[in-house]
């Protein structure tokens, strides 16, 4: 009697999980199916198509330059993933582990910029870059998003928890404070690394607006940037597989590094916690 | 130790920013310090683009002291927020054809194009090709001409000619109550399971301000017999015409003759037989000739307009015109190149690549043109509608005035939550506040 | 080249004796060389687009021209400006919805993946697929899915011989569907966050409880709701934030309509600035909408922190 209870609730536990995986998987099944039939066969509901095609990706690839948007995607998200890594490192190691004047009011301010809500300098920074001649250029996407106080607070969390002995040794040794930071503190710290730079790149691979804001050539464009333009423009001539097989294009990257990195990206968003 | 750690911060820094130069430098700056030559934008359609290649081509092959780089506008929800971020950004190209003339009185005041009457034979070229009303129409209120009237397209109905057959109609309504009723006909639920499936016409019902171009604005000059939305920069829409407009919209989305949605689930509903008619103008004769399925049969015909309205029938032109930008190095070459592109060849050319009418006098007795004209009995009508065309009002905050008009097309048309004349009044309370 | 090198690491090695005064002002200036990148990025970035902020609020500039004092003029303005307070409704609607909607589901599924069960790891990750694709492709998604006459969606409906709905063409529907596709896109993370709230819940409590023999729902509601209460307040938090940054959802599948019903607070702020020019007014809209999400949360964490009395 028990046991036939137990396997109810068991069963009745698995099909709310199947459940809600379903609904979390159909709409990419779906889209991907979709973009590998004729126009007239989107909107079935069966995610298997009658007939197949590869038309719809080879007009994404005619119509817009979505190559050179993976490129710049790639060489953006890189280049602020590796500086947020090497600068934010630096601050997170100066805040835990130097004495200096001005530390602790100095993380009070890093502590403040977390709570600025973006749409108050989004304005003023337009209008930065367009005096700086940044719009329609790589500086307004990368230097921009060089810094930011969340990296810094898990650097600052991680560092504090290395053994003050083991400084002390190296700095016996003659090492310097870049040497401890990335000869000891950097090797010590995979995890903190691993985190910081999974949400840099994502949050940056992901941005759309601020590219929408400041770029406005094809070439310079980044991929979420050229698809969006991409749905609400003119250039699909109001075709939907198309549209959804550039879709799909934009999603690949992350679902393949998703499909690698699985554990790290879901422990990693778990400490965007530490935000509020 | 910190002269070692400044050493080691210097060289990440610089490393950082030699890379980025590295690659910065690939983009725009780069380009701008090659010379001499001209930067030209194009509309960003193939067809433009691909009329635009040709015509660059040809001049370079005869000018190659001053060869100009043909780039298409940058994408953007519209060109005109496109050419805003250039002009903002001080990235604009030498020469532009795709200019809304609505745009130009606000970029001539901030002083951002160049004074086109100011060139000797500027009289002699344009006003020998465009028509001297409309080139009065173009002139700002400084008293310079800062366009050239480049092409028009006329809006006017497409309908699917079986559909309306079926319904019994061999001629398309001309007047709202005709319609009205022959909306009446067409739109049902042919699969019975008590959901419409056909339509009379589709228009997008999202309030963007440059939609109303294709809908509310053409029917407005052809209810009015070609007036436009302000009169000696003064609101002047508040009217009796205006509000018939649009309750007729709104009557169509009421009696669900038009779909209340955006069909973004399907290509092209029209080419589909899924709706019979829609506002449109020349260049959709070459989209519906590459997409149409098998015997799909399309026509032409002007706009409704009010029973008993006398005269000829007036639309909307969608007008694009050329102009040269100030931040111009070389203002007597882009000079020299912009009226390479309205020359006769050249409006050939536009004609053959892209189904649109140059805005030439004598168009369709020009023998240059009759072959092309014999092949393309539509682009005939379009021609002849082009004689009965208005562009848009001179301000420079037309497009805020549009804006107040989309909003309550949307309110009142689309939703039917207010009365046409509450809506006509109030879009004309606004755009008065505006305007001051 | 190398010899002066050598001769700098010497000298360092001279200057480096472990603790001492010395080595405590060394500490000073490398501190300080280590935080100039990020003191130079702050007063480029944050501090100057703040200032510069307070100085638009009283211009009126469409960036090609010159600026024009306006004084109070911008502030005026969005006080009487009704589209202003449509967006703050929108939001408040948005949130509404979608806040409860999200903490239901994704405790839920937390609390199902809680248990000990095979293929744990599967769901969890499925779950979270959503989170980490840009929200272009899930608004381009839903965006069809939604259609009105041939998505997915309303032909399930259909088939079924419920109406279809107007998803996104109802001025009432539309903000509520962009809602529900937040939360599907969220939930994953949300389950997340709930899973090591979860699992910082102490045992014991569970043990005693047992022997005092409490129902599931008791356990529940007595221990691991109260216990998990910083993490809604995390979640809220969160969600509120995301609220106020809607944009590219509106701005692919609606444009900010029916009737403005879909319009965001940056979505609004992006039209102003972009669309007509008006990057004094824009900047005013961005100041007020930060300040109300600045209020909002801080309201938000307190009353939460009250109740629980943290």
């Amino acid at each position: 009697m028990k046991s036939t209870r137990a396997a109810l609730k068991k069963a009745f536990l698995y099909l709310l999980l199947v459940g809600w995986a379903l609904v979390s998987l159909y709409p990419f099944v779906w889209m991907l199916s979709s973009t590998f039939r004729p126009e007239t066969e989107i909107g079935r509901l069966n995610p298997i198509p009658g007939k197949w095609t590869l038309e719809n990706y080879r007009l994404v690839f005619t119509k817009i330059p979505i190559g050179r948007a993976f490129a710049n995607s790639l060489f953006v998200s890189l280049s602020v993933t590796a500086g947020v890594l090497i600068f934010t490192s630096m601050i997170g190691y100066a805040l835990s582990r130097l004495r200096f004047r001005g530390r602790d009011g100095l993380f009070a301010v890093i502590l403040f910029t977390m709570t600025l809500p973006f749409q108050i300098t989004i304005i003023p920074m337009y209008v930065l870059m367009v005096k700086f001649g940044w719009n329609d250029s790589y500086y307004a996407l990368i230097v921009p998003y060089l810094v930011n106080a969340f990296a810094i607070v898990v650097f600052r969390q991680y560092f504090k928890s290395v053994p003050e002995d083991l400084l002390d040794a190296a700095r016996i040794d003659g090492c310097s404070d870049f040497d401890i930071l990335f000869r000891i503190m950097w090797p010590l710290s995979v995890p903190a690394l691993i985190t910081v730079a999974i949400i840099t790149f994502m949050n940056i691979w992901n941005e759309v607006l601020w590219p929408i804001i400041v770029i406005r050539k094809w070439e310079l464009m980044t991929m979420p940037q050229l698809v969006a333009l991409f749905a609400v423009g003119g250039k699909a001539e109001g075709l939907l597989g198309v549209r959804l097989a550039a879709a799909a294009l934009l999603a690949l990257p992350i679902v393949v590094a998703y499909a690698i990195f699985q554990r790290h990206f879901i422990a990693s968003m778990a400490t965007t916690g530490l935000k509020s | 130790m910190n002269r070692k750690a400044i050493v080691a911060s210097a060289t990440v820094v610089s490393a950082a920013c030699g890379l980025l130069l590295s690659w910065s430098s690939c983009g725009t700056r780069a380009s701008r310090e090659a010379s001499p030559r001209l930067i030209y934008w194009s509309a960003n359609n193939q067809y433009e683009v691909d009329l635009a290649r040709v015509l660059t081509a040809e001049w370079n092959a005869l000018h190659p002291e001053i060869p100009v780089v043909h780039q298409p506008v940058p994408e953007s929800q519209s060109t005109e927020e496109a050419v805003l971020a250039a002009v903002v950004g001080k990235t604009t190209p030498d020469v532009f054809s795709n200019m809304w003339p609505g745009d130009v009185e606000a970029y001539a005041r901030a002083g951002q194009l160049v004074a086109l009457d100011t060139f000797p034979d500027f009289a002699a070229t344009i006003g020998a090709r465009v028509d001297s009303l409309l080139l009065e129409e173009a002139r700002s209120a400084d008293g310079h001409i800062y366009q050239i009237p480049w092409k028009s397209n006329p809006v006017m109905v497409i309908y699917n000619v079986k559909m309306l057959a079926e319904a019994g109609y061999h001629r398309f309504p001309a007047t709202y109550s005709e319609y009205l009723e022959a909306a009446s006909k067409v739109t049902r639920d042919t699969d019975g399971d008590g959901h419409t499936d056909r339509w009379m016409g589709i228009t997008d019902i999202r309030a963007l301000w440059w939609q109303r171009f294709f809908d509310f604005y053409p029917l407005y000059i052809a209810a009015t017999g070609g007036r436009t939305l302000l009169e000696h920069g003064k609101v002047s829409f508040d009217n009796q015409e205006a509000v018939q407009v649009f309750r007729f919209l709104r009557t169509l989305f009421a009696r669900g003759f038009f779909p209340k949605e955006r069909m973004v689930g399907r290509s092209d509903v029209f080419l589909q037989g899924i709706v019979a008619s829609r506002f449109t103008g020349p260049w959709e004769i070459r989209h519906a000739e590459k997409f149409k399925p098998e015997g799909f049969v399309y026509d032409f015909a002007p706009m409704p307009r009010p029973d008993h309205a006398q005269g000829p029938v007036y639309t909307y032109g969608d007008m694009k015109n050329i102009v040269i930008f100030r931040n111009t190095r070389f203002p007597r070459q882009a000079w020299e190149f912009a009226k390479f592109l309205v020359s006769r060849q050249a409006d050939l050319k536009l004609l053959e690549l892209t189904d649109q009418l140059p805005l030439r006098k004598g168009l369709v007795n020009d023998s240059l043109y009759a072959p092309y004209f014999a092949r393309n009995p539509f682009m005939l009508r379009f021609a002849s509608q082009a004689r009965y065309v208005r562009g848009t009002d001179t301000s420079p905050v037309l497009k805020e005035v549009f804006d107040i008009v989309s909003h309550e097309f949307e309110a009142c048309v689309v939703y039917g939550v207010k009365t046409p004349e509450r809506a006509i009044a109030d879009a004309a309370r606004q755009a008065r506040l505006i305007l001051e | 080249m190398k010899v002066a090198s050598t001769a700098i690491d010497e000298n360092i090695r001279s200057l480096c004796p472990p603790g001492g005064r010395k080595a405590r002002r060394s500490s000073h200036t490398a501190g300080y060389v280590l935080v100039l990148p990020y003191v130079v990025h702050f007063l480029t970035f944050v501090a100057f687009p703040l200032v510069f902020s307070f100085v638009l609020i009283f211009h009126r500039w469409d960036i090609v021209s010159q600026m024009q004092w306006v004084g109070l003029g911008n502030i005026r303005r969005l006080f009487h400006d009704p589209v202003f307070f449509r967006a703050l409704a929108n939001t408040g609607i948005f949130l509404l919805i979608h806040i409860p909607l999200q903490i239901v589901i994704a405790l839920a599924l937390a609390v199902l993946l809680n248990e000990k069960l095979p293929l744990r790891g599967f769901f969890r990750a499925v779950f979270f697929l959503p989170v980490v694709v840009s929200g272009v492709v899930t608004t381009m998604l839903w965006d069809s899915l939604y259609a009105q006459d041939t998505g997915v969606l309303n032909n399930v409906l259909s088939s079924l011989g419920l109406g279809r709905v107007p998803w996104l063409t109802s001025p009432f529907i539309a903000m509520p569907s962009i809602a529900l596709m937040a939360t599907w896109k969220n939930v994953g993370l949300y389950i997340v966050l709930f899973l090591v709230g979860l699992q910082s819940v102490p045992r014991y409590l569970y043990e005693a409880a047992d022997i005092e023999g409490a129902s599931a729902w008791r356990k529940f509601r007595d221990i691991t709701l109260p216990m998990l209460n910083p993490t809604v307040v995390m979640v809220v938090i969160l969600s509120t934030i995301g609220g106020f940054s809607l944009f590219i959802e509106p701005y692919i599948m609606t444009g900010g309509g029916p009737i403005r019903s879909t319009l965001s607070a940056v979505l609004y702020i992006y039209n102003q600035a972009f669309q007509f020019n008006h990057m004094g007014y824009a900047a005013t809209l961005g100041f007020f909408f930060a300040l109300i999400v600045f209020v909002v949360v801080i309201l938000q964490k307190r009353f939460v922190e009250r109740e629980t009395g943290l």
